[in-house]
């Protein structure tokens, strides 16, 4: 039996190995969900991934969203008809939704609503490492946190139930370790919630949907207040927060989510079982205060143990003050654990047993031995993939602006598989730079070719304010793709339309929301579920929205892509630049590609290197014989080497 | 206690994810807990991954402890050594593809591939072992190159150090490739298991 079929299987107490978003998609189905949207994000798209290939057969509706904040009102509109909804988003993704999110928590919702969102402590796949817990505490809503992949399946079962029961929404804090991690998991049984969507604008609330409509916003913000007792009576007897304490115990652990996971695998490293006493948390905010103060009452120090900032910390902090002012809280604010990155079986382990007084036993010639060959171990850049249509991009653009761009040009970028243009060198040096004029480097590889980088979305406003600035130096550009031109960047063109920006817009469509794993988005022309729908064309678009300058070229195309490029950097006027072709990993699933292989002829090549910078991962360099090459595995045939080599050493082979 | 702390590594592409969720649902038929921590780059290929694979009776975290795999499974000898450094137990093992996937660093000349002494001797100077299969051959021999991580976990059950059975992995794999390719997966996995 394939996942899909296991994951709608109605067989209760059958133990399976599930990653952690299926987990997460898992305990909503056995829940009954009837609505699930939202907008890829790494680590968290594999849940609605999930959700879509069950939703026809289980008969309840999931989309892909334009962005994170059209999902989270998707879902509240279908909460506040009564049907169970949820959303899911990666941390970045929660701050699109912010507005709505700190709103309609002023009136809640009728049918359970989820929101999930996965955290990426590290840094793994994100622009920052921003504990997302922080919202649940500011929006007043409960935050569930698992420990692992049956915590997640069981909590996110559990959600709908309390969400309905607070008339709140309900958030479930995962991180790359719970929903990039697998476990066996146990199933529970799938309940079906047939509801019939209803509406009441004066649901037990007068104005309940409209937090204008009267008394007032505050005092609905004063209804919010008053469901906090409620929330914080229930969170004592769940399951997930857990006091093992036995007399003698003068050291506590207190370890929220995946930190209990870490916690529990630490102290039997260290052989300390019964040694500490151990809370885990299964609810960082609210705390089940009252488990926490009988610890705080019975031993003398305490470490906390969480994954992002310290949230858990602060809150036992506070509670400690009344409860027990003497007893030693440490953790993320006192040193014993890092406060950037993400922590582990070793670190924990490493601050417990200091605090226990011993030290983790070193062998320092082993470490010695480590050091060495770990200069060895060249650092593996992630790159492009061979044959990816935007290596042709960035090669016409990085021609172009030789030619065009002026002295000192700026490339703003954004999020997306392009992004990987703006990554540079692992391995190569980079230096700090003190001048007080523009300055100008060179690039070795398209890895090198973004100056700026935030956001989705975030290049086309920053070009803008360049522009504005005055800046003189050199051309201003942004790129973007397909999914994020329809994601963050529709106001931002508008704007530079309107506001009479300059600047060279590239937007790199190929087709597919690629770098989460090639969900479809408004140009694809199909849905979540497969089915057929309109596809939007990003020219007509941006035709609609007034840009006069609009250039469609294929990036396979270099030299009609280099000169659209240097047409639009000399544009008097706010220009676009749409590069198209489908990402390569697709037209290889769809046979687009005849599996021929490009060849190099050796006595030809000069070793001249511009092949190699073009970035493709399939063309190797013999340092030996001053020659490139073509790795025969990793080539797709695209063809593009073949327009770059300066004396046609590279043919398309058999 | 029965149980194996493992660690399966490769490039973006290679296949260690799904090997690694292979090696757990083998693990949870034969009635062991299992975890699997997956570290994948930003980009689908071509970046290093490596999947922690903890199996035993009692499990919690899904990451190794430094110092704490009994294999490191390499799809690509340089991510084997990436992995063995830090991760490898005294008296592991490193079980490698020899097939090299040159990182872009190397091609633009910014950094040099270790050569084969050199990770053999890296392995031994940690107490460890390493054996060396060209599993990149093996798997077009099985019909395609997609097949290493199959090829690659034929010779991790041929090892004999796996905590549950060659037949229940072999299940697994066939349960869990695409159906039309389980043919050339099952002789993948005989290729990998006559390999050592």
């Amino acid at each position: 039996m394939g996942k899909s079929e296991m994951i709608i299987e109605d067989s209760p107490g059958k133990r399976v190995l599930l990653m952690g978003n299926e987990a997460i998609a898992r305990g909503a189905i056995e829940a009954g969900v009837r609505l699930a949207a939202a907008y890829p994000g790494t680590p968290s798209s594999e849940i609605v991934e999930t959700l879509a290939e069950a939703a026809p057969k289980l008969g309840f509706y999931v989309e892909w969203s334009t962005n994170e904040k059209v999902a989270f009102e998707v879902a509240a509109g279908a909460a506040i008809t009564g049907v169970r909804s949820m959303t899911s988003m990666k941390n970045a993704g929660l701050n699109w939704v912010m507005d709505m999110f700190m709103t309609l928590v002023y009136g809640g919702v009728r049918g359970g609503f989820l929101i999930v969102v996965a955290d990426d402590p590290d840094a793994h796949y994100s622009s920052n490492e921003q504990d997302t817990r922080f919202a649940a505490f500011y929006g007043e809503i409960p935050c569930l946190e698992p420990a692992d992949a049956q915590e997640a399946k069981d909590m996110a079962r559990y959600a709908f139930e309390l969400s309905e029961q607070l008339e709140l929404p309900v958030f479930l804090r995962s991180v790359t370790r719970i929903s990039h991690a697998s476990g066996d998991v146990e199933l529970g049984k799938i309940e079906r919630q047939d509801r019939k969507p209803v509406f009441d604008k004066h649901w037990k609330m007068p104005w309940r949907w409209n937090v204008y409509g009267p008394p007032s916003a505050v005092k609905k913000h004063e209804w919010l207040h008053s469901r906090m007792p409620k929330i914080k009576e229930i969170v004592e007897q769940l399951p997930w927060n857990r006091l093992e304490m036995k007399d003698g115990q003068t050291v506590g652990v207190i370890a929220s989510g995946i930190g209990a996971s870490y916690a529990i695998d630490a102290i039997k490293l260290l052989g300390l079982e019964g040694k500490v006493a151990f809370l885990k948390i299964g609810t960082p905010t609210p705390l089940p205060e009252k488990l926490v103060a009988r610890l705080l009452k019975s031993v003398e120090t305490v470490l906390v143990v969480e994954e992002g900032e310290p949230l858990v910390e602060l809150l036992v902090k506070a509670l400690a003050k009344d409860i027990n002012p003497k007893v030693k809280i440490l953790g993320k604010l006192t040193g014993e654990m890092p406060q950037v990155g993400e922590i582990n079986i070793d670190v924990v382990a490493n601050a417990l047993s200091k605090i226990m007084g011993g030290e983790i036993p070193v062998d320092p010639q082993i470490e010695k031995i480590r050091e060495e060959i770990k200069k060895l171990v060249v650092p593996r850049s992630s790159t492009l993939c061979a044959g990816c249509p935007h290596l042709g991009t960035y090669w016409a653009l990085k021609r172009a602006l030789a030619t065009t761009g002026g002295k000192v040009p700026i490339v703003n970028g954004d999020i997306g598989c392009y992004e990987q243009g703006g990554y540079g060198i692992a391995g190569k040096e980079y230096k700090p730079s003190f001048s007080t004029e523009s300055v100008r480097y060179k690039i070795d590889a398209p890895y090198e070719t973004l100056d700026t980088n935030y956001i989705m979305g975030g290049g086309i406003g920053l070009m803008q304010g360049e522009y504005h600035a005055g800046y003189q130096d050199g051309s201003v550009v942004a790129v973007t793709g397909d999914s994020t031109f329809f994601h963050a960047c529709l106001p931002a063109v508008v704007n530079a339309v309107y506001n009479k920006s300059k600047g060279l817009f590239i937007v790199m469509d190929n087709s597919w929301t690629a770098m989460t794993g090639h969900q479809p988005n408004p140009v694809t022309g199909i849905t979540a579920t497969g089915n057929e729908t309109k596809a939007l064309c990003i020219e007509d678009v941006a035709k609609a929205l007034g840009v006069e300058f609009i250039k469609v070229v294929d990036p396979f195309d270099l030299k009609a892509t280099q000169a659209a490029i240097e047409e639009g950097l000399k544009s008097e006027k706010f220009a676009i630049v749409i590069t198209r072709r489908v990402c390569t990993l697709q037209a290889i699933r769809l046979k687009q590609y005849s599996g021929k292989k490009m060849t190099l002829e050796k006595s030809t090549c000069t070793g001249c290197r511009l092949c190699v910078s073009l970035g493709c991962p399939a063309i190797t360099f013999n340092v030996d014989e001053n020659k490139a090459g073509i790795d025969p595995i990793i080539c797709v045939g695209c063809g593009i080497c073949a327009q770059v080599c300066p004396v046609n050493a590279i043919k398309v082979g058999e | 206690m029965k149980g194996l702390n493992l660690i399966i590594a490769g490039v973006g592409g290679q296949g260690s994810i799904l090997a690694s969720h292979m090696v757990a649902m083998a693990a949870i038929r034969d009635g062991l807990r299992a975890r699997v921590g997956e570290t994948f780059g930003a980009a689908m290929r071509g970046g290093a991954v490596a999947s922690h694979v903890r199996i035993g009776e009692d499990v919690n975290a899904p990451l190794v402890p430094r110092g704490g795999a009994e294999i490191v499974l390499a799809m690509e000898p340089l991510e084997g050594l990436r992995n063995v450094v830090d991760f490898m137990a005294k008296g592991g093992l490193l079980l490698t593809n020899t097939h090299e996937w040159l990182p872009v660093n190397v091609n633009i000349g910014r950094a040099k591939y270790p050569s084969r002494e050199q990770i053999r001797d890296a392995v031994a100077k940690l107490g460890g072992k390493i054996i060396e299969i060209d599993g990149t051959s093996l798997a077009q021999q099985a019909g395609n190159v997609r097949t290493l991580n199959v090829v690659m976990l034929g010779a991790l059950a041929a090892t004999g150090k796996l905590p549950f059975s060659t037949e229940t992995l072999r299940k697994v794999i066939m349960e869990n490739v695409p159906r039309k390719t389980v043919d050339m997966n099952l002789k993948a996995f005989e290729l990998g298991l006559k390999s050592i």
